[in-house]
């Protein structure tokens, strides 16, 4: 429907005084998105999600519930991947097994390693591909965020970074980087934390408020007018803080220039073009008023006497399906080609009993928290959690039309968790779930040649490899940190 | 960046052989606990009243306390910007617009709470931070326009229509000045007016209100507390700050929420120049029920109790009980502030008379009763600040120790080694009663440094549950009673929370610490080396004063720290 475009254009342009591009997806797709225009070739999507918890339970000589038995395609499910059942989404994601994280063991942290200790250490190495230093956070930029940086193009939303579980729930504590897993380079080099959304709502309406065509010539005046006005604020606000970063010290100016930066940005998606309606994408409906927010635990509850089932929780099923329904439309849509979803926290405090009927929050469940489903087969149902929601995602991938094949064929996306299952190298212990020892995770789409449905076993292999392989997948060439090359099984 | 881990984790030792950093001495830069008091210059404060300084009547050179004695821009430090906290947006809200919404707390990026609010240095700009702030604005915005009382009472005029300039015009200067903490230059007027437009396009004057409202509510100078301040004349690097941002200190301090229009009248006069008016103005600030709300949640953040883990209603009696007692104790100047520590009543319902084996009062709501025969003693004896330092499901004597050194003692414990795993209590045969597994960490060479410091504190109060309930054995185990000896090292004996508080009071260290944890509140930070002077003089201030939690305040204001800031 070409009138549709130029009126589209023309009414954009008026209305802003600028002339835009046309979304990248309209110019590739025709009108029903099913078919290539011009011989372009589609973008590419990336997508990791974290899951905060390792693969086994404290003493429990079982490593894992996760890990086929079988190598290769048609791979069996164990409990933890029990969601890949239906729909046959087995065939669409791989597990790659036998990875592993190297540690300090008393003495330098190594190459991509983590020290000792080990909550958060393991955060560096696994999504940066850096050793962990002294802090708690990243030592690189994260995967996600280098791939935006070749990948994003003009999309209106450079990185979704989402996170499902909405609070730290421990009432005298803070998470101190546990809660964060984009990180991106300053114009140093330098590593930046980049806070996740946590509010479904709030991402919905930053992207798809405006998404519908207006049904006639008043209403798109109307909105063209509040549209016109809401920039005509946004400028004054940058402007106000532009003129004042001359008058700050030092300090002061790096910091108002950051906030000054995120107000140009937003300034630069509210502008951007809503994509037409057409072939997967669609506007999807309102996620609705957030889930309320719920208390804090005491510090580490376990099962005895003090466990509230009621605090800790804030809706973290519905915000789960929430954030999946927002990357998927957003990719379908070319709003955006690149996310990270922290579905739990390093170190997770949040209370499983609405999820999986743990007495406990997820951390604990690895330390036998509730008496009743302890060790690596508990630690398994709150794994199934997380891989439930990816599985969603990927089916949600699949099953999206996009040119002439689907919108997965275009698209990686990886599951990481924390730890695996092994020796605990600050304890000596053996079996212990502190331990980046015997990991693994799940990689799907069919980007650049990926050939999921398959069980490899890369063993010595470091979970940056395959996030490398990912990237690759995407477009993105080059390796992640002090971690090189990918895991070429996965690309046959 | 901070270490994560001072609460967070807790000490258990399974490795051998480490050298812990803890080799008996505790304490950062400027914590001297032990030091006698800082001496009170002469003419200062003699008669307890507030120090006037012969400097200060010019309202222009006052450097502090006492001008040109101590205060002399020896203790001033480097500040800032910062942004208003999730809890001070929606104070600034209510107040500015008449708005109880309160939106911001869910939608604002949540602030780290180490244990205060805050702290600057923490606070990190987003893309959340930049959306929420948009929506909120819009939002808040859209409910004013709702609402033909709220925003008529906030526009000066009756505007002549959608282009009357003049109406618009008084509406920004008014508005603007309240919103941003300072009166307008004309330069900014005529930005704000350019909104005018649209009015006139929509041919609607409260479309242009709308869109001066949401770029006031989304304005760097309204979400953030920014400082310039003026060079002081021989002293580089000190800048004076200007009366408006004297007054927005203040009131953020005092009441946690923008200035009225009657402070901000009265910093545009100049009268919160001079040091004796400062404190008469912060003195009215304190008559404000904000003031005592701020005070209660100054008190909760630093004892650790702003959220507790227990049910609704176990939790509102605790809040409740915790509140009373500090309202009490720093509503009246008379009372000493140590009585916080020594109350030999508290304010209890009948729930809570319950939990803590109290006769009931007969009342849901609460009511005073004296502790008699009852050892409760203060607030350390309250669920809510017992309630601190829970782990493993239990109480964590280390946790406890832990609260003790560094909340109260003001002293720093340094994290628990890399090569130890604190996601586990001591462990220890069957049966091993828990102050016998505790001792583990004493049995290791290298933990003991540190633990002898904290564990012996918490097994001082180990006759007190995570919920502050009174028992007389270990959890789930009637075999290890529990004898409730604790020791302070370094200080004495103890049995209980009552004789904690004894012990600290005359251990002559609470003082020190008090003063510096309201000094972090006022300040947005940590303390440095810089403002060691002013703590010094703040110290023997609060001592020389009877301990009186409002000259505490009013000292705070008035020092030199407070008025003045070096570029960070």
């Amino acid at each position: 429907m070409p009138t549709f475009k130029l009126n589209r254009r023309a009414a954009l342009k008026g209305a802003l005084g600028v002339s835009l591009a046309l979304p990248a997806l309209e110019i590739m797709l025709d009108s029903s998105g099913t078919a290539h225009a011009q011989g372009m070739p589609l973008p590419k999507r990336y997508l990791v999600c974290f899951d905060g918890q390792s693969l086994g339970g404290d003493d429990d000589p079982l490593r894992d519930d996760y890990v086929p038995n079988m190598v290769g395609r048609g791979y069996d499910l164990k409990s933890a991947l029990a969601p890949l059942a239906a729909n046959n989404i087995r065939d669409e994601v791989s597990v790659v097994s036998g990875l592993s994280i190297p540690t300090a063991n008393g003495g330098a942290v190594p190459a991509a390693g983590r020290r000792d200790d080990f909550h958060v250490s393991s955060l560096s190495p696994l999504l940066s591909g850096v050793r962990s230093g002294d802090a708690t956070t990243s030592m690189g930029p994260t995967s996600d965020q280098i791939a935006a940086l070749t990948i994003a193009g003009n999309t209106p939303f450079k990185s979704l970074v989402y996170r499902v579980q909405v609070g730290w729930y421990l009432s005298v504590s803070a998470p101190y980087g546990r809660d964060i897993i984009s990180y991106k380079a300053d114009s140093n080099g330098k590593p930046v934390a980049i806070p996740p959304i946590v509010s479904p709502k709030a991402a919905f309406d930053a992207m798809f408020l405006n998404f519908t065509p207006p049904v006639d010539d008043a209403e798109a005046k109307r909105r063209e007018f509040l549209l016109r006005s809401r920039r005509s604020v946004l400028d004054m606000v940058s402007g106000s803080a532009e003129k004042l970063i001359p008058k700050l010290g030092t300090a002061d100016k790096l910091r108002m220039t950051q906030h000054m930066d995120e107000i140009r940005d937003l300034e630069r998606r509210i502008v951007a073009i809503p994509p037409p309606a057409a072939g997967a994408c669609q506007k999807p409906p309102s996620p609705g008023n957030d889930p309320p927010i719920g208390g804090p635990q005491a510090t580490d509850v376990t099962s005895g006497g003090g466990f509230n089932i009621n605090t800790g929780y804030s809706g973290e099923e519905e915000r789960a399906r929430a954030f999946c329904d927002l990357v998927y439309m957003a990719f379908a849509c070319d709003l955006s080609r690149v996310g990270s979803l922290m579905f739990t926290m390093f170190q997770s405090h949040m209370n499983m009993y609405p999820l999986t009927g743990h007495r406990c929050d997820l951390h604990e469940i690895g330390h036998g928290g509730d008496p009743t489903s302890r060790g690596t087969l508990g630690v398994s149902k709150a794994i199934a959690w997380h891989v439930k929601h990816f599985a969603y995602l990927v089916q949600k991938f699949r099953d999206a039309p996009e040119g002439g094949g689907r919108l997965i064929d275009n698209s990686v996306l990886v599951l990481l968790h924390e730890g695996g299952h092994g020796l605990d190298t600050s304890s000596g212990k053996m079996n212990s779930s502190h331990s980046t020892e015997n990991m693994a995770c799940l990689i799907a789409g069919r980007a650049g040649g990926l050939s999921p449905g398959q069980h490899v076993v890369a063993t010595g292999k470091h979970p940056a490899n395959v996030l490398i392989t990912a990237m690759n997948a995407a477009g993105v060439s080059g390796n992640l940190g002090e971690v090189t090359g990918n895991i070429p099984q996965l690309l046959m | 960046m901070r270490k994560t881990r001072h609460l967070s984790v807790l000490v258990t030792v399974v490795a051998t052989g480490i050298v812990g950093a803890c080799t008996g001495k505790i304490g950062d830069f400027g914590d001297n606990p032990g030091k006698p008091p800082a001496t009170v210059p002469p003419g200062g404060t003699s008669d307890g009243g507030p120090p006037v300084g012969s400097s200060d009547a010019g309202g222009s050179s006052d450097a502090g306390v006492n001008p040109g004695k101590v205060g002399d821009y020896t203790g001033v430090g480097p500040n800032g910007m910062r942004r208003l906290t999730r809890v001070e947006y929606d104070n600034t809200i209510r107040d500015l617009l008449g708005d109880n919404a309160r939106a911001g707390f869910s939608k604002l990026p949540e602030d780290a709470t180490d244990p205060f609010d805050n702290d600057y240095k923490t606070q990190q700009v987003s893309g959340t931070l930049i959306e929420a702030a948009e929506t909120l604005a819009q939002e808040a915005s859209a409910r004013l326009l709702a609402d033909p009382v709220r925003r008529t009472s906030l526009v000066p005029c009756s505007p002549q229509g959608p282009s009357d300039a003049a109406c618009m015009r008084s509406f920004i200067n008014r508005f603007g000045r309240r919103a941003l903490r300072r009166s307008l230059q004309e330069e900014d007027v005529q930005r704000f007016l350019a909104f005018q437009d649209f009015a006139v396009e929509a041919q609607d004057f409260w479309v242009g209100v709308d869109l001066v409202v949401r770029a006031m509510l989304q304005h760097p100078e309204f979400l953030y507390r920014i400082e310039l301040g003026t060079p002081v004349s021989g002293k580089p690097g000190v800048f004076r700050l200007n009366p408006f941002e004297i007054a927005t200190r203040l009131s953020y301090f005092v009441v946690g929420s923008t200035p009225s229009d009657a402070l901000l009248d009265t910093a545009e006069k100049g009268g919160l120049d001079a040091l004796d008016a400062r404190r008469a103005a912060a003195k009215m600030l304190l008559t404000d029920r904000k003031a005592r709300d701020r005070i209660d949640y100054f008190h909760a953040l630093w004892l650790g109790y702003h959220q507790l883990p227990h049910p609704a209603d176990l939790t509102s009696a605790m809040r409740a009980e915790s509140a009373a007692l500090v309202d009490r104790v720093t509503a009246n100047p008379a009372s000493d502030y140590f009585d916080l520590f020594r109350s030999e009543q508290t304010q209890v319902n009948d729930l809570l008379a319950d939990h803590y084996g109290l006769p009931r009062p007969g009342s849901t709501t609460g009511a005073w009763v004296t502790y008699g025969s009852n050892p409760r003693r203060g607030i350390l004896s309250h669920g809510s600040v017992l309630s601190a330092g829970a782990k493993f499901d239990d109480t964590s004597p280390t946790l406890r120790g832990v609260f003790v050194r560094t909340r109260l003692l003001c002293e720093t414990v340094p994290p628990p080694p890399p090569i130890v795993n604190v996601d586990k209590p001591p462990a220890g045969d069957a049966g091993t009663c828990k102050v016998d597994r505790y001792a583990s960490h004493a049995n290791v060479g290298s933990c003991y440094g540190c633990h002898q410091l904290t564990d012996p504190i918490g097994f001082g109060l180990e006759a007190y549950d995570r919920t502050g309930a009174f028992r007389t054995h270990d959890k789930d185990a009637p075999a290890c009673a529990i004898s409730g000896e604790g020791e302070l090292a370094g200080t004495g004996k103890f049995n209980g929370p009552a004789a904690l508080a004894n012990l600290l009071v005359s251990s002559g260290k609470l003082e020190a610490c008090v003063v510096r944890q309201l000094y972090r509140y006022a300040m947005g930070r940590r303390e440095l080396p810089a403002d060691g002077p002013t703590l010094d003089l703040l110290t023997a201030l609060f001592r020389q004063k009877s301990r009186s939690f409002e000259e505490l305040v009013l000292d705070t204001v008035s020092s030199a720290a407070f008025v003045n800031r070096t570029e960070e």
